[in-house]
């Protein structure tokens, strides 16, 4: 067996020696030296008071902007410039209605809760992503700037892994089928950022980046390379003992990564017969979706679906209604279903939203605009009630006729059924306290 | 009662069972027994401080401090260990861990024991019956902080927590007395109920409260807020001036802890009458290296058995008081190496009080491949090595150290660290701004131009930002007060923004400094050229308000007086004057600190560009000898590192001893450093001899050359090149994952170069050579050196067994040493 182990931080990010930032480094194998009391004070304080009923969280996120009235905030009174040409349906849950384009959806609306009251106050593409995912609002401007771009605030998947840490090979946190723009670590740093699957399991090639074994190589030269790898290592290490013993593990998690079988069953949504990957559709947001589920399956934690696609400015009904809202109608009733049959849904929460609602009013070029003041959040399993609906819209769907959900409601929400503590501190690198979610409480009606 | 049982206590065991004299008799004998046999009455003396104490006020305490004797004649804290008795127990009280409290006035005596030996301490409580009335400003804002209820996690936040705000670490009192006393339509303060006010039923968590019980009822801090509202919610006492606490301080102020033991510490409060008193219980803590001791909320320090340094920060409205804790290892006499220059002798010095053995000297070939990465981000060729292994000049070392510091990839090397730190993302600052600013960082560390007046140009440019030089550092950053701060960390290694909002009560800087610094820059302005393109101007210029008080603040340098303009046209080179002038307590020291940082993997202060008192060197004698240096040289920066490089310290090796290895702040020996993206790719692509293609980039650019910060590539993003989006060294992460690692191990991009049909591998494979000599070149060209005896014997099984294909096997040990933990780091 390879055992190979690299990586020392140089510096702490910005952070001192600090007890407190030793504390919130979470990884106080690698600085070395810390005292037993510090470890025993670490695992004391990482017990979280409730227990958790979701274990992993698949977050399907619809970038753009999802039209809320046009899926699941159907307002059949508004005016046609408001309601758009698709109609409500009944569902499965008498008194809830959608709209047409989510059939299969419809059929299954007892298995999720549609939130109707998401609100909150910025319009911006990157901004938005920004907020949702960190819960605290950007300091740059929308548009350019790099990905991931949360350069402070850590995202919900970064704390997910964080907190909750490894289950088994799988790293905790991943992004696919690219890196979702507001999912970094931001001071958690390079440790909680996620493992970013860049490529789209729709495609026949579809494989997991510097995963595959490389073309070429015998399993006889594979073994003599291990060989020789360790054994470097291991005479180096003899060589300067102390220092070893500290570095870090990710050598050793890659080479497990890219042997392990289990790893590899993973990532493999080949291994998927037919009819379950076209249950989820061979779209991209359907076949993430499928892996998905095989990552929290093997043990991920945090998964981040970036589905992109929904600022629908021009000419949107054709396109929402021929390769958006039915990808996703697919992909997330198939999710559900899934799980359900799987005995998975009770703990994986499943959340599906965008960075924000799309405008009332029909606009000039038969699209609809950005809309933050309004959007619809589909929650569940994780321990969700399901079966209902949270919140309305006034008779627009322009803005939260019941109290508004904000974002932090929904960060500490998710937190809380993940069996993290929302108010748990860690300092950021001047020092400054930053709570792991920026106020917010829970959605008493969902858990 | 506030006097939670601190966990880590000494003794705390004993204390919990109570009145199991047996117990902690055993304990005691147990401690004296480790100082010396038990039988011999070798605590000749205990001390007590205070000689006698006085309390004034209900909630008032005092903190005992006994000491007893060492075998060497150092005191060590005996303060749990004794016991404590009042003589009359109704007029006070006190506790195991020597806190003394009042319960009636009049006089009597504590008695303090251990074993037959006995002092006394008189006692004298007033200010009972008729108290002196509690100052909101002084006596209620430490409980607020101290209880956190005004932290940034909490209250203390920009926005308040539900509904109720208060100024973070209660730096703005007035606000929070209104707070308290307005808002709410008074709810929160119950005049007539005292007992009712929501502030107390909430801190109490009597009423649900988010942030759970804060004080109990019945505590000291409980009893004070009673009896403030009772009072009628005073802001001030009517003697605020004789009563405003000017100072504080701690003792001990040094103290040395051998492994496992503690000290308790004292606060003691001084009011501008002269008045002290003892304010422990009120006091926050912290230490700065935890890892070496341990400070709880009583002020207790518990030392580790990690020998080293660690400053416990002790804060009290806003005044900031450091106790330096040394923990030696006990009884090692350490053998101080040569030295060859003042480096060696300051960090000598230290390893030797803390008795910590400095590594041995790196090898030729270890010494060379880290002067090569650290000098020139590159790894030095085989030739190279060869020549210098073989060469037997004396002055070897130092000859290579001048001829790397002329090499132009020196010159390349700073640039692209410079233009991280200047922030050039070119789509801010566009191409062509990029391009000039690289081309004008070039021709400073080429030409070695001294660092003040490369600073001085920074500071004060005018002109197009597209010419030559660092104009777009100020099309990246256009506010005034940004400029400011953003040069303060990067130049002064102060960082300020923390002042934007707030004064820290545990740093320096207030709002005023802010804005203060800020007026240097409110001249500057970004001219539109006819030609579309911009230029910087700075004339005129006006004083800020500051942010709460709208009082205009004089523009002045951090810490220096009001700042005079008269005919000055550019306010910007008054500042410039004060930062590069030999009595600046922080321009010298944060370069010479910057450059020891990326030389040594740790700066003496870390973070680099964060030096402030609750932030020391950790050898401060040695931090204040660069920064002289830095001086006599002229600030030739050239002049400096050699200076750094030719030190014994720079040249330890990085393999720790049994002593230094888990020190990892003396520079006990050499660190292992993160090679940059940049450089980890050169190294590969040199290692391979297949040099990386940058898409529109003519052949044999290096990746440390490349200036588009923009240019797509997942090997750059994933081994943490920065985005240039803060002066900030930290943006560039040099933190390991699982994608670098698989990258490294499997990837097609590093597979083809290892494979690359004209490959350092195949060419060495298909020339005449045999497999011992294969196995040499693959070492010297990426790790710098021959392989010992045994690595050879590993290497060879590559080459042996029945259908070898040599080509194969030299590919599998070049990807072997690629991998190694000894390329990818710079040792």
């Amino acid at each position: 067996m390879l055992k190979v182990q690299i990586g020392q931080r140089r510096r702490q990010c910005c952070d001192g020696v600090s007890r407190r930032h030793a504390l919130r480094l979470g990884t106080t194998s690698l600085l070395g030296g810390l005292a037993l009391p510090q470890l025993l004070q670490l695992q004391a304080k990482a017990a979280t008071k409730q227990a958790a009923k979701a274990k992993s969280c698949i977050f399907l996120f619809l970038e753009g902007g999802p039209p809320h009235q046009d899926m699941w905030d159907p307002k059949p009174a508004a005016p046609a410039e408001i309601r758009g040409p698709f109609s409500p349906i009944a569902t499965n849950v008498p008194g809830t209605q959608v709209t047409n384009q989510l059939p299969l959806c419809a059929k299954m609306a007892d298995k999720y809760t549609i939130l109707r009251s998401h609100s909150h106050r910025d319009n911006g593409h990157t901004t938005g992503y920004h907020y949702v995912m960190t819960g605290r609002r950007a300091n740059f401007a929308d548009g350019d700037n790099p990905v991931p771009n949360n350069a402070f605030y850590p995202s919900v998947g970064s704390i997910v892994s964080r907190e909750l840490g490894t289950k088994s090979e799988i790293p905790p946190y991943i992004n696919l089928p690219h890196p979702m723009a507001g999912g970094g670590p931001g001071f958690y740093g390079a440790e909680h950022a996620p493992f970013v699957i860049e490529a789209d399991p729709t495609q026949p090639d579809f494989e997991v980046k510097d995963l595959r074994p490389i073309a070429g190589l015998s399993q006889k030269r594979l073994s003599t390379r291990q060989k020789l790898l360790a054994g470097i290592e291991k005479l180096e290490r003899n060589a300067s003992r102390g220092r070893a013993d500290v570095m870090s593990t990710y050598y050793e998690k890659a080479h497990r990564l890219i042997t392990s079988p289990a790893a590899k069953k993973a990532f493999d949504i080949h291994a998927e017969p037919r009819a379950v990957r076209e249950r989820y559709g061979s779209t991209q947001i359907g076949q993430c979706a499928l892996l998905a589920r095989r990552l929290v399956e093997s043990g991920c934690r945090f998964v981040g679906v970036d589905a992109p696609g929904w600022d629908v400015h021009f000419n949107c009904f054709p396109s929402l209604q021929t390769d958006l809202i039915p990808y996703a109608d697919r992909a997330f009733s198939a999710l559900v279903t899934d799980l359900e049959e799987r005995g998975l849904l009770d703990e994986t929460l499943v959340v599906m939203m965008g960075e924000m609602g799309r405008t009332p009013r029909i606009n000039a070029q038969a699209g609809r605009d950005h809309w933050s003041m309004a959007q619809t959040v589909i929650f569940a399993g994780g321990g969700t009630k399901p079966g209902q609906i949270i919140g309305a819209t006034d008779k627009q769907a322009a803005a939260p006729a019941t109290e508004p959900i904000g974002v932090n409601d929904l960060l500490f929400t998710i937190h809380t059924l993940m069996g993290i503590d929302p108010t748990r501190i860690y300092y950021g690198p001047l020092g400054r306290p930053v709570p792991i979610t920026d106020g917010g409480k829970l959605i008493d009606a969902l858990v | 009662m506030i006097l939670r049982q601190p966990t880590t206590r000494r003794l705390a065991n004993a204390r919990s069972i109570g009145g199991n004299l047996c117990a902690r008799f055993v304990l005691l004998s147990c401690l004296v027994g480790a100082l010396s046999a038990v039988d011999t009455p070798v605590l000749a003396a205990i001390r007590v401080s205070p000689v006698k104490v006085s309390l004034d006020s209900p909630e008032s305490s005092q903190q005992l401090l006994v000491f007893g004797p060492r075998d060497d004649g150092s005191e060590r804290d005996m303060t749990d260990v004794v016991s404590y008795r009042v003589v009359d127990p109704r007029i006070a009280v006190v506790d195991q861990g020597g806190i003394l409290r009042p319960l009636k006035e009049g006089r009597t005596e504590v008695v303090v024991s251990l074993r037959q030996e006995q002092m006394r301490v008189p006692v004298m409580v007033t200010g009972l019956t008729s108290p002196r009335p509690v100052s909101f400003q002084s006596e209620v804002i430490p409980i607020l902080t101290k209880s956190r209820c005004n932290s940034g996690g909490c209250h203390g936040k920009a926005e308040g927590q539900n509904g109720f705000r208060l100024s973070i670490f209660g730096f703005d009192a007035a606000a929070d007395h209104s707070a308290l006393l307005k808002e709410s339509r008074g709810r929160r303060i119950s005049p007539a109920f005292p007992e009712r006010s929501l502030l107390l039923r909430k801190g109490t968590s009597e009423m649900p409260h988010g942030g759970g019980r804060k004080f109990v009822k019945g505590s000291a801090r409980y009893q004070r807020l009673v009896r403030w509202i009772a009072e009628g919610s005073r802001f001030d006492s009517q003697d605020a001036e004789s009563s405003r606490i000017v100072s504080i301080e701690v003792e001990p102020k040094l103290q040395i802890l051998f492994g496992g033991e503690s000290q308790q510490l004292r606060v003691t409060a001084i009011d501008s009458s002269g008045r002290r008193h003892c304010v422990t219980l009120e006091t926050e803590f912290e230490s700065n290296a935890g890892s070496i001791a341990e400070v709880d909320e009583r002020g207790l320090v518990q030392a580790s058995h990690i020998p080293g340094e660690a400053a416990i920060l002790v804060r009290h409205l806003g005044h900031v008081a450091v106790c330096r804790i040394t923990l030696p290892r006990p009884g090692v006499k350490i053998t101080r190496p040569p030295e060859t220059n003042f480096i060696d002798k300051l960090v000598w010095d230290k390893l030797q009080r803390l008795g910590i053995e400095p590594s041995d000297l790196a090898s030729d070939a270890e010494f060379m491949r880290r002067a090569f990465l650290d000098t020139t981000g590159t790894l030095p060729n085989a030739d190279e090595v060869r020549a210098f292994l073989k060469d037997t000049a004396a002055d070897k070392r130092s000859k290579l150290i001048d001829n790397l510091l002329a090499r132009s990839e020196y010159a390349d090397y700073w640039t692209m660290h410079w233009l991280d730190l200047l922030r050039a993302d070119q789509l801010k600052v566009t191409p062509q701004g990029t391009v000039a600013m690289q081309r004008w960082l070039r021709k400073q560390f080429a030409d070695n131009v001294p660092y003040d007046r490369f600073a001085r140009q920074l500071l004060t440019q005018q002109g197009s930002t597209l010419a030559e030089g660092p104009g777009a550092f100020y099309k990246a950053i256009t506010k005034p007060d940004e400029l400011s701060r953003s040069f303060s960390q990067l130049l002064l290694g102060v960082r300020i923004e923390c002042a934007q909002c707030h004064h820290h009560p545990s740093e320096r800087w207030s709002q005023t400094d802010y804005v203060g610094l800020a007026g240097f820059f409110t001249g500057v302005k970004l001219k539109k050229l006819p030609d579309g393109s911009q230029a910087i101007v700075s004339q005129g210029g006006r004083d800020l308000p500051h942010p709460r008080s709208g009082e205009v603040v004089t523009a002045r340098a951090l810490g220096a007086a009001p700042a005079i303009f008269d005919g000055v046209t550019d306010r910007r080179q008054l500042l410039a004057d004060w930062m590069v002038d030999r009595d600046n307590p922080f321009f010298a020291r944060s370069i010479a600190n910057r450059l020891w940082a990326h030389y040594l993997g740790r700066g003496v202060v870390e973070p680099i560009d964060d030096m402030r008192d609750t932030n020391p060197a950790t050898n401060e004698p040695l931090l204040k000898a660069l920064a002289d240096h830095l001086h006599d040289v002229n600030f030739d920066l050239k002049a400096f590192t050699r200076t750094l490089l030719n030190s014994r310290v720079y040249q330890l090796s990085s393999r720790s001893n049994t002593s230094n290895r888990d020190d990892n702040q003396n520079f006990s020996h050499a660190a292992y450093k993160a090679l940059p993206a940049e450089v980890l790719l050169d190294a590969i692509s040199y290692s391979t001899g297949v040099p990386e293609k940058f898409n529109g980039w003519p052949q044999g650019y290096r990746a440390v050359q490349v200036w588009d910060n923009r240019m797509p590539s997942y090997f750059f993003r994933i081994f943490g090149r920065p985005v240039r989006a803060s002066v900030c060294e930290c943006e560039r992460s040099n933190e390991p994952s699982i994608a670098q690692a698989l990258h490294l191990l499997n990837s097609p991009e590093i597979m083809q170069k290892i494979q690359h049909r004209r490959g350092r591998a195949r060419q060495l494979a298909g020339r005449k050579l045999p497999p011992t000599s294969i196995i040499d070149e693959l070492y010297l060209g990426t790790l710098g050196r021959y392989p010992r005896a045994e690595e050879k014997t590993l290497m060879l099984e590559a080459f042996t067994g029945d259908d070898i294909d040599r080509r194969a096997a030299t590919e599998d040990v070049l990807w072997a040493l690629l991998n190694s933990r000894e390329f990818v780091y710079n040792h």
